[in-house]
């Protein structure tokens, strides 16, 4: 933070307007205040912002501050930045309209961000409660050593254990001594209750204590069962976290696990969440999970976001990499981005009421922050991004875009399951099951077969218990997002 | 608003799915002139069935569907559904069309198992094709998959090569 100008703390551009350096703070303090902090840390983070927002508030001490400000350097981004949207222009009608937008980022193929790797400042987070005894556990051990014999030099690395209480295993930055660091692991004993909120925290402490902008900072938590009362410290936990630029990852081990909960903390901070079915896969889960860090370009893409009137974002949805609803609040946590790759994510806005005079339209406004760690020293880029339409009084007869129609095959059948879901908590079993039956044709239309199977026997199943299968609900859930991955719908 | 032609229920003008049934619209709702025919037989069909909501009367709401099996001689009665999909079950499949056509020989005939559907909406019957390996045709017109054709009385289908005539029963 040191060199960060004023801008930098709040993540705006240099010609940030008032309404923005307000709604940027606003949105910092709700996450930072020290009253409700969980960390000591962040209490000076909090002033910095505090300080910032003092000066950029007032316009007298803005100006006098942007007169003494060096020269903004000159740095070329190296993202593509592209819009889509599902209708060239919005339609004057009297009533509520939909629009889908598609975002889509990725990185100039020439710039030497490229091939370098991004160094790592990791901490497993192992939970080691009674369910986890036998193999499961065993795998873990066997992978963490794995690990920490692959570790680059630059990288950092820590290991908590916990299950009702938490354990610093191996301290970051302390593998000179290899050998000592595996035993301890080798030494890892299964037993007591699962107590998320302990392992996370002293997880997050370790990354915070040598976070830094030249490496990817995030926990990875491998967890096979529930956590009880602390959700709401994990909540503010993960805020901080994001706030703070600190990824959350999980690893779900069979289905005894709180999916829901995951997802919804790993999501806050950009993290992923993945389910592990069987113990086979632990060890690939696992591998794939620091690979997939390392080769990221970077795992905290934001976006800070203002609609305009009259104008709701319903739904955000990445739709690449990885697959998964986002929080529609702003600063939206767009999560990671890999160093070859793209990375698209689908907006749902429904547009209320269109003006009488109004021949344009703006949508929605955002500012794009990404931070990108290099060994030398991590650079920030910021980019404005405007949603906006012409209006027009009959609708166009175009086709949308072919992103958008590809978007829309995978954004239906994650609305169908999500639908089904909603239903299912509400109680209405039909109506879940009905929409679990379309997800199924949808399924193998698309010739998958096993899926659409897993899919009508959990309607079988449902009809018989009124409930989903655990293992079938996450089955079904983190099954049809794996279907939409790149890789097997066959886009780059 | 706007109605999803497979189950009815509403969406915003602009939605390109129905949020209830999964369908998409823009195939649907766009001109058919600008999706581009992959051979003659397909151009001819655009323009038939657009033609064709005109041409074909409502179907009554009191009406019966049966399907009558052209080369088997077989009738059997649609009661009780708004929508029947035609297939052919199988084994080691979970999925059971509402209309199994199995025990007409229809593996040889060329019939996937979630062929096609056929609903009873209003003002007419549509029949879809549910991007069958076969295919299936109207009255000798290829259907475009997933997309639904008006369909009346005396009107004959295939789905791969079993022909079938929809009666309509007043």
């Amino acid at each position: 933070m040191d060199e960060c100008t004023f801008y930098d703390r709040l993540g705006l551009p240099r010609d940030a307007t008032h309404e923005e350096i307000r709604r940027a703070y606003r949105q910092l303090v709700l996450r930072l205040h020290p009253d409700t902090n969980v960390n000591k840390g962040e209490t000076e983070l909090f002033f910095d912002i505090q300080q910032a927002f003092e000066r950029l508030s007032d316009p007298k001490k803005k100006a006098d501050y942007d007169q003494q400000l060096p020269p903004e350097p000159n740095i070329v981004s190296p993202l593509n930045i592209s819009t889509y949207y599902s209708q060239p222009s919005l339609v004057r009608l009297s009533e509520p309209q939909l629009i889908y937008t598609l975002l889509e980022l990725n990185i100039e193929p020439d710039t030497n961000l490229m091939d370098s790797s991004t160094p790592l400042n990791i901490s497993l987070v192992v939970d080691c409660s009674t369910s986890m005894q036998g193999i499961r556990l065993d795998t873990v051990k066997i992978t963490a050593i794995d690990i920490l014999r692959k570790l680059q030099p630059d990288d950092i690395f820590s290991l908590v254990k916990f299950n009702d209480r938490a354990e610093l295993l191996i301290a970051p930055g302390s593998l000179a001594d290899l050998k000592s660091a595996e035993m301890k692991v080798q030494l890892l004993q299964a037993g007591g209750g699962t107590e998320i909120f302990k392992g996370l925290e002293m997880g997050f402490s370790q990354v915070d204590q040598f976070h830094s902008s030249q490496r990817i900072n995030h926990i990875i938590l491998i967890t096979d069962g529930r956590t009880y009362g602390d959700e709401t410290s994990c909540e503010k936990l993960a805020d901080q976290s994001s706030a703070l630029g600190i990824g959350i990852s999980a690893l779900g081990i069979g289905s005894q696990w709180n999916d829901k909960f995951l997802d919804h903390i790993t999501t806050k901070t950009g993290g992923i969440c993945k389910f592990i079915p069987d113990a086979g896969d632990i060890r690939n889960s696992i591998l794939d999970e620091i690979t997939r860090l390392g080769s990221s370009l970077t795992d905290q893409v934001k976006m800070n976001y203002q609609t305009f009137q009259d104008v709701e974002l319903s739904t955000v949805y990445r739709l690449q990499p990885d697959p998964s609803p986002l929080d529609p609040v702003s600063p939206l946590i767009l999560g990671y981005m890999p160093r070859h790759g793209t990375m698209r994510i689908l907006f749902e806005f429904v547009i209320k009421d269109i003006l009488k005079n109004m021949i344009e339209f703006i949508i929605a406004k955002g500012i794009l922050n990404i931070e990108i760690p290099h060994h030398t020293v991590g650079t920030k880029y910021i980019n404005r991004i405007i949603f906006n339409r012409q209006i027009t009084a009959q609708p166009a007869k175009e086709k949308p875009p072919v992103v958008i129609l590809n978007a829309m095959t995978m954004f239906s059948i994650f609305i169908m399951q999500e639908r089904a879901r909603e239903e299912m908590s509400k109680g209405d079993f039909d109506k879940a099951t009905r929409h679990m039956e379309n997800l199924a044709t949808h399924l193998s239309q698309k010739g998958e077969n096993n899926l659409a199977q897993s899919v009508l026997n959990e309607v079988a199943y449902i009809r018989h218990h009124q409930s989903f299968s655990e293992e079938g609900e996450k089955l079904i859930k983190y099954g049809t997002r794996s279907l939409l991955l790149p890789a097997r719908s066959g886009e780059n | 608003m706007i109605f999803c032609p497979n189950c009815g229920h509403q969406e915003l003008p602009g939605a390109l799915f129905c949020k209830e049934c999964g369908t998409q619209f823009t195939i649907l709702s766009r001109d058919p002139t600008l999706t581009i025919p992959n051979n003659l037989a397909d151009h001819l069909h655009e323009e038939i069935s657009e033609d064709a909501d005109s041409v074909v009367p409502p179907t009554p709401n009191d009406a019966s569907l049966s399907l009558f099996l052209v080369e088997s001689g077989e009738v059997i009665s649609l009661e009780g559904l708004s929508e029947y999909t035609l297939g052919r079950s199988a084994e080691d499949q979970p999925i059971l069309p509402d209309i199994d056509l199995a025990p007409y020989r229809a593996y040889e005939y060329g019939v996937s198992r979630l062929h096609a559907s056929i609903k009873v909406s209003q003002p007419y019957a549509l029949l879809i094709d549910f991007g069958s390996a076969n295919g299936t045709e109207l009255n000798g017109q290829k259907l475009t998959p997933n997309k639904p054709y008006p369909i009346t009385h005396g009107d004959i289908f295939s789905l791969g090569k079993m022909k079938i005539q929809l009666l309509v029963n007043r």
